[in-house]
């Protein structure tokens, strides 16, 4: 569904991505892996429209989205929920809901009692102004808001981030069950190799802006080299 | 002007004043070849290129904006006339004293409350306490001359100097002459302040303080006081150029320093440079000679000078200037040197690289 | 009760509120554009008086008040628009300070280029409804039919604004293309429209307040709006950048606050009220006074 191909993107005089190709199929899990700085947030953000590259292509589907602007490549159904959440503060629980609904034709209030059945929680808080929330429930509402207006691809940007270990397990979890149940496409960004290749189909390896490794989870996952050397997994 | 800002950037205070000297004495010797009337204007340009100066400090250095140094300026000059009303023979070291230091004063007073704030609301501000002084110069007439504002006489050029001048207008040129060197000797040593200042730790602090406060509270500098400082030097410098200011035509009333000279002050600056020397010389040359500049430019173009367009031609290039430069070139003319230098680096390194490949 | 109304405490009172009903129209527009931009526009004022001049060059030819407000609005939205989109797109991203220095050259040009096209001469146009104040018995009352439309006006305005900005997807947008601009993106929504659609209505409710001190005793001259924008600021930043209420509220205070000053100390002095309470409100509330957001690194 969203496809890469020699994507180079430079910061500065800093090359963030050198000639990388990512594919990614709808209904599977795409885990994109490696250390801090391997340009994993760097390519989300290139796919989103948020930066822009020196060379390459970058396909949804059939269409190039290369040169769309950001918003319009939300409004084919790319939900990108952004590293640290994304979430606004200054703005309700359900105002923050609302707003992920703006993408789509979904009808909204329809939309909202969807997602308040789904996350219960949120539900619950739904007039609290986001400041006061927990950071698990802060990556619900990231989620919520993402999945509002019926996405086709989600972008999810190191979700784990500052979550107990129970907690990120269930977010494994979830991000799995919707996967399959909407058959949606998931790029999956994470540094925190271990859960995300619990729950991915294929996985993409980044060190320093390239790819060191691509191909089936479990077989990325049971590659001694790798585990050592970019996944920090011990054994 | 390269060569201007190297000399002053120069490590050593001696390096340093020996660059500013050599420059005022430069200055000093144009006055005597330029005409009387170009002198007034030399003057008025020295006058502002020493507001612009403490301008850049606030607004480059501890990255505070203000939008009412025109009020500071007043402060200064009223304090020169209410003084020179009574006591017209000091003499002037002691006025020009009198007024930085009550211009300090008053941006002390500003400053207590301006130093929370932040971007607009601080702009704001500023913005509405500079507004505050015309009201006051008018309501108090006792003291200030209210509406008319006030007349004095202080420059009392000396008689050895009166008598290099001969001739009808002997002592009009004379004055303007004298106002001019002053102006420029005032000027000369401000700019050396200033660039002790930038050398100086404060300088430095300033400067922090404006890119990383959180850093700089670490490392324990005092914020409220470092921004408090930043205030209080440039309203003194606005009220010492202030002073000068009306030296020169020897009156002060409440619509000589309206919110269009702040705004002419803030383009001055940003043409010139935020946050340099060189580009408040700039902006008092610019200043200096805009009068000529603009009547030039509507001779030129065939604009009535006493026309509605001829006589707003100064607000309408100045507000447009400001915006243009804001958005094409915001580190001023005194910039522009970097700029290139930096473009022809680039443009070196594709060279040898695609040579070198 | 018409003794009561018509005391010189009641006087004061009145002709306070309606001064200050003007500063709360500027109030308000600046909450506008600060709530869809995080940008305040110094040049506000000078855009509104500019505006309401287009405007009012057409009452000389004979059209009608209302329809001369209308325009006036009308003209204050593309104003607004196209200066966004000219100068102040380019500076997003750009530290805050240019934003400022722009509008305040802005502001510069606009007033030149006015005192240039129609000079400095006060502008004053004629109501359809009465500016003659109530009276009973040989009593005054402060009080007259175009007062209280301005009254009405400005509360329309201000539950307008309150409206859009709360309860309206739009207003939702706006809110959060100013506040998380880049998120806003990420979640479809069209920020730079957004941006330009909030510099529009606030250059129209702008227009609304300069045509109605154009209305008045005294007329409106190009550099008049310099003070009014003033008061209008301290205003919104009393009544709290992001609350079209406290706006109004903060208006009407430092028009009482002016005119008691003027009353009971000097005349000349009138404005400083305005700061007067600027600084009493910044050292008590720094955020404002009916602020509910999460207060922010001020």
């Amino acid at each position: 569904m969203i496809r890469v191909e020699n994507l180079t993107v430079n910061y500065g005089a800093i090359r963030a991505l050198d000639d990388v190709s990512v594919q990614s199929t709808p209904g599977r899990v795409t885990a994109i892996l490696g250390a801090n700085g391997a340009g994993k947030s760097t390519l989300l953000r290139t796919i989103s429209g948020l930066v822009a590259p020196r060379s390459g292509r970058i396909f949804l589907g059939d269409q190039s989205i290369l040169s769309t602007s950001t918003e319009n490549i939300a409004r084919l159904g790319v939900a990108h929920v952004p590293e640290g959440r994304g979430v606004i503060y200054e703005l309700t629980v359900e105002e923050n809901l609302r707003l992920g609904a703006f993408a789509s034709k979904v009808d909204i209030n329809e939309g909202l009692e969807r997602q308040y059945v789904q996350f219960p929680v949120l539900g619950e808080r739904r007039r609290k102004y986001c400041a006061t929330l927990s950071g698990g429930e802060r990556q619900m509402l990231a989620m919520a808001r993402a999945l509002i207006s019926q996405p086709r691809v989600l972008l999810l940007d190191e979700p784990s981030l500052g979550l107990a270990p129970l907690v990120t397990s269930e977010l494994m979890n979830l991000i799995l069950e919707l996967c399959h149940a909407s058959d949606l496409t998931v790029l999956l960004v994470e540094q925190n190799a271990k859960s995300a290749l619990r729950i991915a189909h294929d996985a993409v390896v980044l060190h320093l802006g390239t790819v060191v490794a691509s191909g089936e989870a479990d077989v990325i996952a049971n590659d001694k080299n790798l585990r050592h050397y970019y996944l920090g997994l011990v054994q | 002007m390269k060569w201007l800002s190297s000399i002053v950037r120069q490590e050593k205070t001696s390096a340093r004043l020996l660059g500013v000297l050599s420059l005022t004495v430069i200055t000093l010797a144009i006055t005597f070849i330029l005409p009387p009337v170009a002198d007034s204007q030399l003057a008025g340009g020295a006058a502002i290129a020493i507001v612009i100066l403490g301008l850049s400090w606030l607004i480059g250095w501890s990255g505070q904006i203000s939008l009412g140094n025109s009020g500071f300026m007043a402060v200064g000059a009223y304090a020169t006339g209410i003084w020179a009303a009574h006591h017209g023979s000091t003499p002037l070291i002691f006025t020009f004293f009198l007024a930085t230091v009550v211009g300090a004063f008053s941006g002390l007073l500003i400053a207590i409350p301006s130093t929370r704030l932040r971007g607009p609301y601080l702009a704001g501000m500023t913005l509405a306490f500079s507004a505050a002084v015309s009201p006051i110069a008018q309501n108090y007439t006792s003291v200030t001359g209210g509406e008319g504002g006030l007349f004095f006489n202080t420059l009392n050029t000396p008689h050895w100097f009166l008598n290099f001048f001969t001739g009808p207008n002997a002592t009009i040129n004379a004055n303007a002459q004298w106002t001019a060197d002053l102006a420029v000797i005032v000027a000369g040593v401000s700019f050396f302040f200033m660039a002790n200042l930038f050398h100086s730790h404060t300088g430095r602090a300033m400067r922090l303080v404006r890119d990383n406060d959180v850093a700089a509270e670490l490392v324990g500098i005092n914020l409220p006081r470092t921004r408090t400082l930043a205030f209080v030097v440039a309203a003194a410098f606005a009220g010492l150029g202030g002073s000068l200011y009306v030296l020169i035509n020897a009156t002060v009333t409440p619509s000589t320093f309206p919110l269009t000279l702040s705004i002419t002050l803030l383009t001055l600056m940003v043409l010139g440079g935020i946050g340099t020397l060189s580009g408040a010389v700039i902006g008092g040359i610019i200043y200096a000679f805009s009068t000529n500049l603009i009547s030039h430019l509507n001779s030129l173009t065939g604009i009535n000078p006493t026309s509605n367009l001829g006589a707003n031609m100064q607000g309408i290039i100045f507000g447009f200037l400001l915006i243009v430069t804001m958005l094409f070139a915001p580190h001023g003319i005194a910039g522009l040197g970097p700029r290139i230098r930096n473009r022809v680096r680039a443009l070196r390194q594709v060279a040898s690289a695609s040579t070198g490949e | 009760m018409s003794v009561f109304l018509s005391s010189p405490l009641m006087h004061n009172i009145f002709a306070g509120l309606a001064q200050g009903v003007i500063y709360s129209l500027v109030a308000l527009s600046l909450v506008i554009i600060w709530q869809s931009t995080h940008v305040l526009n110094f040049a506000q004022g000078a855009m509104a008086m500019f505006a309401s001049y287009i405007g009012m060059t057409e009452i000389d030819r004979g059209l009608n008040y209302w329809l001369c407000l209308v325009l006036s609005i009308a003209i204050g939205f593309l104003f607004g628009g196209l200066t966004e989109r000219v100068l102040i797109r380019p500076l997003y991203g750009k530290p805050e300070i240019n934003a400022i220095v722009v509008t305040v050259g802005f502001l510069g040009v606009i007033e030149a280029v006015a005192q240039a096209i129609w000079t400095s001469t006060t502008r004053n146009i004629a109501t359809p409804l009465s500016q003659i104040y109530f009276h009973d018995q040989g009593r005054i009352v402060l009080l007259s039919p175009f007062v209280l439309f301005q009254f009405g006006l400005a509360l329309a305005i201000m539950a307008l604004v309150a409206v859009l900005f709360r309860f309206t997807n739009v207003g939702l947008k706006l809110r959060a293309s100013a506040l998380a601009p880049e998120v806003a993106r990420l979640l479809g929504v069209r920020v730079n429209r957004m941006l330009t659609l909030g510099w529009m209505l606030s250059a129209g409710v702008g227009a609304v307040a300069a045509v109605i001190i154009a209305s008045g005793s005294f007329g409106l001259y190009p550099s008049d709006m310099d003070g009014i924008l003033i008061a209008g600021f301290i205003a919104a930043v009393v009544g709290g950048l992001d609350s079209p209420v406290g706006a109004v509220i903060g208006g009407l205070l430092i028009g009482l606050a002016e005119q008691f000053v003027l009353a009971y100390w000097s005349a000349d002095l009138a404005s400083l009220g305005g700061l007067i309470i600027l600084v009493v409100a910044l050292m008590i509330r720094p955020q404002g006074i009916f602020t509910t957001s999460v207060s922010r690194r001020v």
